[in-house]
């Protein structure tokens, strides 16, 4: 049996197997860089490296930066068929108000997650009196991820998921929550197949902690995106989600918004 | 817990006698990052990497080590997520008995409880064991104490410890340096010193956590700027 396929510890799909590995969520992406091998737990699950795995099938990368008082994300809007209506294919959803999330990987675990996040919130609000914040709904999408790979009876959510919000002590934040049930926060962070591509550029371009303005960190989140992909953008072919300071609503972009950002990327270039 | 499907346990007997599946999970807990802990004579001091998969990530967002009680803390080696469920748990559990008994839960019966539950996933259908291992530093009237919890749910009481992928050198350098009258401020500077040795890269406030439990039962995460000072302390 090749070794990729688990070693026959993959039909239990929580079970650690004898490297330490949990079938099916996985820090597949995290590994192959040289980089980060000292990143987190340096312990894969297989159970949820399958679902890393699924992530990067959507063939989709996204991005999502912070900058000084504002955060932007962006996500390639793949429409497979003409005869789709492109208004209903998004990865980008309004949570609250206030809060947005930016699912990339299984668009139909998206939804139910979306549908989830969207009820907690919700239910927050009611119960607190005050809008859920952007880190305690991440880690409740991250305990939510983790109690799948720990059960046997549910399978991980094939979604990486890039939530945005201004927070009224901490400003702007960007966090991330993969399958695994990890979640950080971010000055800028990358999700989908070219993930590790992105990371390294952005880790570049952030180094010296600029306090990035809110156009800077629309075009540095575009650009990124068109850098590694290498291919310049239309407006229709890209979904930009910002929150700001100043108006704190989690907005998506319109196509004269995107195309003002792109206009000005191509000729600061 | 588990679906009725999963009315049977994952976890089960191999022929010679062994727990397979907690034999790997104290696997992950090995390839885990580094923590340890010190009991001295008069607090307890806990410690451990922090070393994050990106400079993009902000590492104020992250805190591995985290209280469970006012004078009850807890670090992990292992897998993060699994580590918050039992944190979550152990909260819930403490704030239980003092609702009922108006008086904070001594650590023992906290440990108790939590390897109790980590016991249960090693037991129960359709789930697996947690993948990390805990220190849990405490004071209470029974005074300074530090207890190890593994995947299987089994515990000891340790003068000093560590776990993780530097735990063999780690523990040699405690056994050298520990001394049963130890206090506080030195237990501090040894920890860091035990970090110091397996430690890959440059040692900063940043990229180590440390908190500690002193005679005044308050237990404290240290800012990166106070382990910035202890650190310059060691130099």
């Amino acid at each position: 049996m090749s070794r990729g396929s688990g070693g026959g510890y993959d039909r239990h799909i929580t079970i650690f197997s004898p490297e330490g590995r949990l079938f099916q969520v996985g820090n597949v992406s995290i590994h192959t860089s040289p980089r980060s091998f000292v990143s987190r737990e340096n312990f894969p699950c297989f159970v949820v490296e399958y679902a890393f795995k699924a992530v990067k099938a959507a063939a989709v990368t996204s991005i999502g930066v912070r900058g000084k008082d504002s955060v932007c994300v962006v996500t390639q809007k793949k429409v497979p068929d003409k005869l789709l209506d492109q208004t209903s294919v998004t990865h980008l959803f309004p949570i609250t108000k206030y809060l947005g999330l930016l699912a990339t990987g299984m668009t139909a675990d998206a939804r139910t997650l979306v549908q989830q996040a969207r009820n907690e919130a919700a239910e927050f609000r009611f119960r607190y009196g005050y809008e859920m914040p952007v880190d305690v709904l991440s880690k409740w999408i991250a305990d939510k991820s983790q109690v799948y790979t720990q059960h046997a009876y549910m399978r991980p959510l094939g979604v990486v998921a890039m939530v945005l919000g201004i927070d009224d002590e901490k400003g702007a934040q960007l966090y991330k929550c993969d399958p695994a049930g990890h979640f950080y926060g971010h000055k800028a962070t990358s999700a989908g197949l070219k993930e590790q591509e992105a990371i390294n550029f952005l880790e570049k371009k952030m180094k010296n902690d600029p306090a990035l303005s809110y156009d800077e960190t629309v075009q540095t989140a575009i650009s990124a995106l068109q850098s590694v992909l290498q291919e310049d953008f239309k407006a229709t072919e890209i979904e930009v989600g910002v929150v700001r300071a100043e108006n704190p609503v989690f907005r998506v972009l319109s196509t004269e918004e995107i195309d003002e950002h792109l206009t000005a990327i191509s000729e600061r270039d | 817990m588990g679906d009725s499907q999963y009315s049977f346990s994952l976890t089960t007997f191999s022929p010679s006698g062994k727990l397979v599946q907690i034999e790997h999970a104290l696997t992950a807990v090995g390839s885990g990052q580094t923590s340890l802990g010190i009991k001295a004579s008069n607090g307890v001091v806990i410690a451990t990497e922090k070393k994050l998969p990106s400079i993009l990530v902000d590492e104020a967002s992250v805190q591995k080590i985290q209280s469970l009680t006012p004078n009850i803390g807890v670090v992990y080696s292992g897998m993060g997520p699994d580590f918050r469920v039992l944190v979550r748990k152990s909260r819930k559990q403490a704030e239980q008995y003092h609702m009922l008994y108006k008086e904070q839960i001594p650590v023992t019966q906290l440990v108790r409880e939590t390897a109790a539950v980590m016991q249960e996933f090693t037991q129960s259908g359709g789930v697996r064991p947690f993948g990390v291992s805990l220190l849990v530093a405490g004071y209470d009237d029974k005074g300074p104490q530090l207890y190890q919890v593994d995947p299987s749910g089994s515990y000891f009481s340790w003068k000093a410890s560590a776990m993780g992928k530097n735990v063999s050198n780690a523990k040699t350098f405690l056994e050298k340096r520990y001394t049963d009258d130890v206090e506080l401020e030195d237990a501090i500077h040894t920890a860091i010193l035990t970090l110091k040795e397996g430690f890959e890269g440059q040692i900063s406030g940043k990229n180590i956590e440390i908190a500690t439990i002193g005679p005044k039962r308050i237990f404290k995460v240290l800012t990166p700027a106070e382990i910035d000072d202890y650190l310059a302390e060691v130099e």
